[in-house]
């Protein structure tokens, strides 16, 4: 009895104490500061490639104020994890809101679709790491901005390629193709936004299948693509769940061209799947930092000052870096056009982006008032002995 | 001179409050809760109603749990049954809020007496694997069937509005929130000062006695199943329409295990405990996380590592709890009115109340 008392005073003063350092003050704010709002997943599902993402984003704001940040002012983020919890990104978003910032960059298409209203309502522009076609809509949502290539134009891109591949490698009747998605609207999106009508009109025939989060085997799914006679398999998930997928599908001998869409197309699917991964194909809206382009070598050369090794790090952080950039080029024109700097006319200015040159790291991005999907094409590439070397110019979303 | 509270008639003596300092509390908690939205920031008052939802459910799911003793994984889906429906009655058949909030409450409770049925044959951990079925199937409807629910995509609820003011903002839910709150809490102190709400107790304290001594052992934990469904299909429905979209991601295992924390760490079988559970468990996540964006300027080194040290944190807290104080919260709290109780002497005469 006597040492429960001490426990529970000892875990109650705890939880007092980081109640306190929780309501404190937050810190001091200079007066000419641009508040900029980020979630990242650091510890959820989608970890994996959320922490490069992460990092991407927080080294382009580094770079920046190194270098007199926009307009002679500073940019300040202020984030946190959210472990890719809808509620999280709640709090987190009013928090932050609160607190001034101007701009919320979320993450997932959860978080982002319980955001998508509201953001709209506080005139908050937000970017996403999600993908999700609609989200391009300016209509739907007149806040959210896509800066890469969406899931359903990269998966438009990769099944013309696929009908063409299966042509010229003298395949027979119609390509056919297993589509492996992660169980969440992330996973589908692709498919349901448009996918699945491209490819009944090209006459690919496309079968989903579902990977439950977590699985550590998909041995079931590839005995029914097998049978099903698909000679592509196109994922559409993170690189650890692909790359177990990819391993799987080697072991048991499955004679096919693996796809990956974005998120598992990167470094980190070399790094998991090791030989399992040569020969796949990556759609990929934002260069791996290996490849030799003026917008990537910006980056080698921030993570080279400060002693890294950019052989480390994904196209993710080509990506999260590249999304600040084009959120800091909207406060840029806001600036530039001595106007007040608020949401509205930071989404006004991003409006007016026409053909933004992103030194080859991605394709130039175009944004007009009822149009939010940056980009509409990509390159494929091939990973090839440890590296992606690009298959085709860039492609444009039919 | 009376030296104690005493009960003359059984009036006072069977009052929900029966002791003048019961009473003061009620009020001042009453009277904090009113004072509250007019000073705290948005940031609180979204935290304080995903307590009260938390609330909610949390006290559904300890009827079942913590007074019957049924162990339920289902909770995720039991909320998003009550979710999904109210919100697809109002945006597909056009019913008012109130309508569709009600009707979901019901709806939810026949999914629950009917993922409820294998309790006639199981008990314990064998129940709560069947609950677990509960739990995968209507994840799986839910994602599979995109003509009903929409499928994987998210589902846009219409903001409900009274007296032409949207109730969904964080200060017009917060009323909602806890008039519904207190309402559910109310209900269920009473449910258990009646017959049927003895019966539920009887069935989790001994079955076989309580078949013994007339109590319908089935038709009980129907009942509880169908009472606790229709409190979590509220949570569920408050849900939907606090935050004008859902999607199933809202509604996983995670959920049901969550919701299992609370009424845990709160102190399973009473009501106080379902709102410090609820409130502990909505709170130390953001604590613990807005402690961690204070340490990114003072302390970046430490700060890096933090992500991970807030899952460790929350896990350690819960272990704590079962291990010192395994009646939780709600025991603590009763520790701590003992220990003024006699105030400054050591012991008190006879038992704790």
């Amino acid at each position: 009895m006597r040492s429960s008392r001490f426990a529970f005073t000892a875990a109650g003063g705890l939880i007092l104490s980081v109640a306190l350092v929780a309501c404190g003050g937050s810190g001091e704010r200079a007066e000419n500061e641009i508040l900029i709002a980020v979630i990242f997943d650091l510890t959820g599902p989608t970890a994996d490639v959320g922490l490069d993402y992460a990092e991407g984003v927080q080294g382009h704001v580094e770079w920046l104020n190194a270098r007199g940040g926009v307009g002679g002012r500073p940019v300040r983020l202020i984030y946190q994890d959210y472990g890719y919890q809808v509620d999280r990104a709640e709090q987190l978003y009013t928090q932050f809101v609160q607190e001034g910032a101007l701009i919320f960059m979320g993450w997932g298409t959860g978080d982002t679709e319980a955001l998508r209203l509201r953001i709209a309502e506080d005139r908050i522009p937000f970017s996403s790491a999600s993908l999700s076609h609609v989200l391009g809509d300016a209509h739907e949502s007149p806040y959210n901005f896509l800066v890469a290539t969406s899931y359903s134009d990269q998966f438009r891109i990769v099944l013309r390629w696929i009908a063409e591949d299966h042509r010229a490698n003298g395949g027979e009747g119609n390509a056919r193709v297993a589509f492996m998605h992660n169980a969440s609207p992330f996973g589908l999106s692709p498919w349901v936004q448009g996918g699945e009508d491209y490819a009944r009109e090209i006459g690919v025939h496309v079968t989903p299948y579902e990977m439950p989060r977590g699985a550590t085997d998909y041995t079931a799914e590839f005995s029914r693509i097998g049978q099903s006679g698909a000679t592509y398999v196109v994922f559409q998930n993170t690189s650890a769940p692909a790359a177990v997928a990819l391993r799987n599908a080697r072991g048991l001998g499955i004679d096919a061209t693996f796809v990956c869409l974005n998120w598992c197309a990167n470094a980190l699917l070399w790094r998991l799947a090791a030989d399992a991964a040569e020969g796949v194909v990556g759609a990929i809206p934002w260069a791996p930092l290996t490849a030799d382009v003026p917008g990537v070598r910006d980056i080698r050369d921030y993570l080279e000052s400060r002693g890294d090794d950019y052989g480390d790090k994904t196209n993710a952080y080509t990506q999260g870096w590249w999304t600040m950039a084009v959120f800091v080029e909207g406060i840029r024109r806001v600036l530039d056009a001595g106007q007040e700097l608020t949401g509205e006319n930071i989404k006004r200015a991003l409006e007016t982006i026409d053909g933004l040159d992103t030194g080859g790291a991605g394709p130039p991005l175009t944004f007009t008032p009822s149009d939010h999907r940056g980009s509409k094409g990509l390159r494929l590439f091939r990973a090839e002995d440890g590296r992606w070397t690009p298959l085709t110019e860039v492609l444009t979303a039919p | 001179m009376e030296s104690g509270v005493f009960h003359t008639d059984y009036r006072t003596d069977m009052g929900l409050r029966r002791v003048p300092a019961e009473r003061l509390r009620l009020g001042l908690f009453a009277a904090a809760l009113l004072v509250f939205p007019f000073l705290a920031s948005p940031y609180w008052l979204n935290l304080a109603n995903q307590i009260a939802i938390a609330t909610i459910g949390a006290l559904g799911l300890n009827i079942l749990v913590g007074y019957t003793g049924q162990v339920s994984l289902g909770q995720g889906a039991f909320m998003a049954v009550g979710a999904y429906t109210s919100a697809l009655l109002t945006l597909r058949l056009g019913l008012p809020w109130g309508v569709s909030i009600v009707a979901a409450c019901f709806a939810t409770a026949a999914v629950g007496v009917f993922f409820g049925l294998p309790s006639l044959r199981l008990k314990g951990l064998y129940l709560a694997i069947s609950t677990l079925a509960a739990q995968e199937i209507v994840e799986w409807v839910v994602t599979h069937w995109p003509a009903l629910t929409g499928g994987v995509e998210a589902v846009v609820v219409p903001a409900p509005r009274l007296f032409g003011q949207r109730l969904n903002t964080d200060f017009g839910f917060y009323w909602v929130g806890i008039v519904l709150a207190g309402a559910t809490a109310l209900f269920t102190a009473n449910l258990f000062r009646s017959r049927i709400g003895r019966s539920f107790v009887a069935v989790r304290d001994q079955d076989i006695a309580a078949s013994v001594i007339g109590v319908n052992v089935f038709g009980t934990k129907l009942l509880a199943f169908a009472t606790s469904s229709f409190f979590v299909g509220l949570a569920g429905a408050l849900t939907a329409y606090y935050r004008n979209i859902i999607s199933w991601e809202r509604f996983t295992l995670e959920t049901s295990v969550l919701y299992l924390a609370m009424i845990i760490v709160g102190g399973l079988g009473t009501i106080r405990g379902s709102l410090f559970g609820a409130a502990l468990i909505t709170l130390l996540p953001a604590m613990i996380a807005t402690a961690g964006r204070e340490l990114q300027q003072s302390a970046p080194a430490v700060a890096a590592l933090l992500p991970s040290v807030q899952q460790a944190a929350f896990g350690l807290v819960i272990i704590l709890f079962l291990v010192f104080e395994p009646a939780g919260l709600s025991k603590l709290w009763r520790n701590v009115k003992d220990y003024f109780y006699v105030w400054p002497f050591a012991y008190r005469r006879g038992e704790g109340r």
